[in-house]
């Protein structure tokens, strides 16, 4: 008799994520067919026109990268987090304070000019972010609360507060009553680069970019990656924890808040209860899979992007948008099962033969 | 033979690549009494219990309960034929109750809250462990979380308990109580084996004692009563006499570290370091023995500032670093080689690159940039000198062996140049081949005129090496030995906490 094994591989399979990442999609693919012919449609059809619309022209490739943004914003902040081992699972709410505070710089700069109130705007988003990552971030420093609570909890209170204000003090007098804010004056608007792809794009790329360099080539980033291995390592490397923890959940808070601003000004005309659209959530998704690199977070976000874009394109045709929320989560379910084959391999063994022996002379 | 005894361990081997863990030790257990397994770590204790529970079967000899010779594959098996093992790291679930962790795992089919905490109330007050069925598991002291462990295997009627180094996360009390409870599962009739170094608690608890050395069995079925703990200690250490290997001793130069009336708190905040002063010369080894858990691997975390120190001072080349941070102290020149390998001294998920530099790596800056040509060239420089064999640079360390590892960590830290070297149990669990090439390069530092603290359990070690050997027990330095000078007899007592009258510090 055998039996099958999972042993860890001395070092993680070259270019196994990307693999995983295809044997997952691949995979989701193959479940929504199922499902769309269940619900008497053609699944090549479909796909096809999910494609044309997401990727297939330059109004569609603006459209995913539109949607990219803020996937990809969003999916930084929870990896700069968890580059350390930190949960940032508040993406969603530091979005919401993100796009409160640049609607308030919108607010009140109401008649500055385009560039200087666009930066309000943008600064805006990334301090009203911090501001919410801020008590998660002291708590974990200095008493040592579990963030994954405190973030988590705090987006509740963020959107509160932002229903708060779009019913109350902000709502548009003329919105007949609507929770919405008056629309942004018309420079707060982002300019556009092609199709309807806005600046943001360039801004998340930056940022992206930015991080991504940091965290793999400076001194700060070497400490991140120690730190996240172990914290113990890092004490005895004379590397400060809490400051540490500190810096990094404000930086993922105003990165998140950033794309909150990004989406205000690229994409919305006014401020609304619907603004973040789940991307905080979906951000946790799209780090996972990149494995907390940002490298790996642009070309996730972008993936991801492509298949909302798509999913929302099928709905003219009759496909419930569940089909494409349902896709998504097979490509994660599909790349995080496939991506323990970048860890481990498989073996058989004899039964009975007991494998926690092997593991000591190997170590 | 009268009647057969409830558990049988006859000329047990196994060996490991490059070691042999067991070597025809034997272990006879009576029915009714608390039996403790004495040996220095290595000497094949968890193996031989290991080979027991079933975790592993052995290369040769036999396993008996009962007179019946037993074929574990499993650790389920040993525990269906009613043996329980209660290992050192709780496997408890913490947001279970205390009654979901006992029955958790066991073939009981019921799931009456009400009927199961009752049932394990029943249990445990016969065997007077006091605990609340109720209560999960996070809201427990250590001690209460080894009754619940302890529960478990009753609760599967085990008839053999063993016992690996339990009182090393109680308090005196609980460890106390526990002895107590032992007592009364030994007067129902059932067998305890009680695995420890501390001899105070064999003496106390302990019906009968064998001791292990090498894998061997020395010394069996011990009656404690007729046997004094010097004795046991000396069987634990063996009186190998020493061939004249010891490397030659110079004159040592001034003080490099110096330590004086140090206290510290252990992880469980009880106090681990009484008042212990200490000094060290340029160009000596310091050894410190003792048994473990009495307070050295506090001592060596106090020294390189990883642990804070509740009263005294630690002076660094005349300089007071008594609260100066680990870096700080790195930089004035002491390196710390701790305890832990992988977790402390080494990042586990990170390259053999990354783990070269950890102490170095701001000297290989370019602005806020780390320049990766120089950390690949540092880094292959100490890999080529300490002799670490390796794969790609830039592969995580997990593929490193043992022994690579620690050529590695003790590589980095003796590469720069240091005034002191803090070495905890270096060479523990690596081969031949390893322990001598970190023995080498302790030796090689010290010619150099550097003043080397080290712990270790084995005494062999540290009679070979160190020019002077001090000896703690219970967080307190009690002897000092001139190594050249000394009969291991005394050591072990003095290890035991008996002090000898001529060695007293």
């Amino acid at each position: 008799m055998k039996r099958p094994v999972l042993v860890r591989r001395h070092r993680p399979l070259r270019g196994g994520q990307p693999l995983a990442f295809a044997v997952g999609l691949i995979l989701a693919l193959a479940v929504g067919a199922v499902l769309l012919m269940a619900a008497d449609h053609e699944p090549l059809r479909v796909y096809q026109r999910m494609f044309e619309k997401s990727l297939g022209d330059q109004n569609a490739w603006s459209l995913t990268l539109n949607r990219a943004v803020p996937l990809g914003l969003a999916g930084l902040a929870v990896a700069v987090a968890g580059s350390m081992g930190l949960w940032n699972i508040g993406a969603e709410g530091q979005i919401l304070a993100g796009a409160i505070g640049a609607a308030w710089v919108a607010r009140i700069g109401g008649t500055w000019p385009g560039p200087m109130l666009l930066t309000g705007m943008l600064v805006g988003a990334v301090i009203g972010g911090g501001l919410l990552a801020l008590v998660p971030a002291m708590a974990r420093a200095r008493i040592g609360v579990n963030e994954i609570i405190t973030t988590l909890m705090l987006n509740e209170i963020a959107l509160r507060l932002l229903q708060w204000l779009i019913h109350g003090p902000w709502k548009d007098p003329d919105s007949y009553n609507f929770p919405l804010t008056p629309v942004l004056p018309a420079q707060a608007h982002l300019p556009t680069l092609f199709g309807r792809a806005h600046f943001g794009v360039i801004i998340a790329g930056a940022v992206i970019l930015v991080f991504g360099i940091a965290a793999s080539r400076t001194a700060w980033g070497y400490e991140l990656r120690v730190a996240g291995s172990s914290a113990d390592t890092a004490r005895y490397a004379g590397i400060s924890l809490k400051r540490k923890i500190l810096t990094v959940l404000l930086l993922s808070g105003g990165v998140a808040g950033l794309a909150g601003g990004v989406e205000l000004s690229g994409t919305a005309d006014r401020l609304t209860e619907g603004i973040s659209n789940g991307f905080g959530y979906a951000g946790i998704i799209v780090a996972a899979l990149a494995l907390m690199r940002p490298s790996g977070v642009a070309a996730v976000a972008l993936l991801f992007g492509a298949v909302q874009v798509g999913g929302q394109s099928i709905q003219i045709i009759g496909v419930p948008a569940s089909i494409s929320t349902i896709l998504q989560a097979f490509i994660l379910f599909g790349a995080i099962g496939a991506g323990v084959f970048v860890r481990y391999s498989l073996r058989l063994v004899p039964t009975g033969v007991d494998a926690s022996g092997e593991g000591g002379t190997a170590a | 033979m009268s009647q057969a005894a409830a558990v049988e361990l006859v000329d047990i081997w196994k060996r490991f690549p490059g070691v042999v863990a067991n070597a025809g030790a034997n272990l006879r257990v009576e029915r009714g009494t608390v039996h403790a397994v004495l040996g220095e770590n290595g000497a094949g204790k968890s193996t031989l219990m290991n080979v027991l529970s079933g975790v592993y079967r052995p290369d040769e000899g036999e396993v008996r309960l009962d007179g019946t010779p037993q074929r574990f594959h499993t650790p389920a098996d040993a525990l269906a034929a009613g043996i329980g093992m209660v290992h050192q790291e709780f496997r408890l679930v913490p947001s279970f109750t205390v009654a979901e962790n006992v029955v958790l795992g066991s073939a009981e089919r019921i799931l009456r809250r009400q009927d199961v905490e009752a049932r394990v109330d029943e249990v445990a007050r016969r065997f007077g462990l006091a605990t609340e069925p109720d209560r999960p598991v996070w809201q427990l002291s250590m001690g209460e979380r080894q009754r619940v462990e302890i529960l478990k295997s009753l609760w599967r009627d085990a008839r053999i308990l063993i016992l690996d180094e339990p009182t090393a996360v109680l308090t005196p009390n609980e460890a106390d109580e526990l002895g107590e409870v032992l007592r009364h599962m030994a007067d129902d009739g059932r067998s305890v084996i009680f695995i420890s170094h501390k001899l105070h608690e064999v003496t106390g608890f302990c019906d009968v004692a064998t001791v292990l050395r090498g894998g061997e069995t020395v010394a069996a079925s011990l009656p404690v009563a007729e046997t004094d703990a010097a004795t046991l200690a000396n069987l634990m250490v063996g009186s190998t006499s020493l061939a004249g290997e010891r490397p030659p001793y110079r004159t040592p130069g001034e003080v490099r570290l110096a330590v004086s009336g140090l206290c510290a708190l252990d992880d469980r905040g009880l106090p681990a370091l009484h008042d212990v002063d200490l000094e060290i010369r340029s160009g000596e080894i310091v050894g410190i023995a003792g048994v473990a858990g009495n307070g050295q691997r506090e001592l060596a975390q106090v020294a390189a500032g990883l642990r804070g120190s509740t009263a005294g001072s630690v002076h660094l080349d005349g300089k007071d670093v008594t609260s100066a941070p680990p870096r700080r102290r790195f930089g004035l020149g002491l390196c710390y080689i701790p305890e832990d390998r992988i977790g402390v001294g080494l990042a586990p998920r990170l390259s053999v690159v990354e783990n070269a530099v950890l102490r170095t790596y701001k000297g290989h800056r370019r602005g806020p940039f780390l320049v990766g040509s120089r950390l690949t060239a540092y880094c292959r420089d100490l890999v080529e000198r300490f002799g670490v064999r390796t794969g790609a640079l830039g592969d995580p360390i997990a593929g490193l062996s043992g022994g690579n590892l620690q050529r590695l960590l003790v590589g980095r830290e003796l590469s720069g140049r240091p005034d002191v070297v803090v070495a905890a149990q270096p060479t523990r669990g690596l081969d031949v081949q390893g322990v001598k090439a970190i023995q080498d390069l302790l030796v090689a530092e010290r010619d150099a005129g550097t003043a080397v603290l080290l712990i270790s359990e084995d005494l062999d070690e540290l009679l070979t090496l160190a020019d002077r050997l001090l000896v703690m027990h219970e967080g307190r330095i009690v002897a000092a030995f001139d190594p050249m000078d000394s009969e291991r007899s005394v050591i072990g007592e003095a290890m035991a906490g008996h002090l000898a009258d001529e060695g007293a510090a």
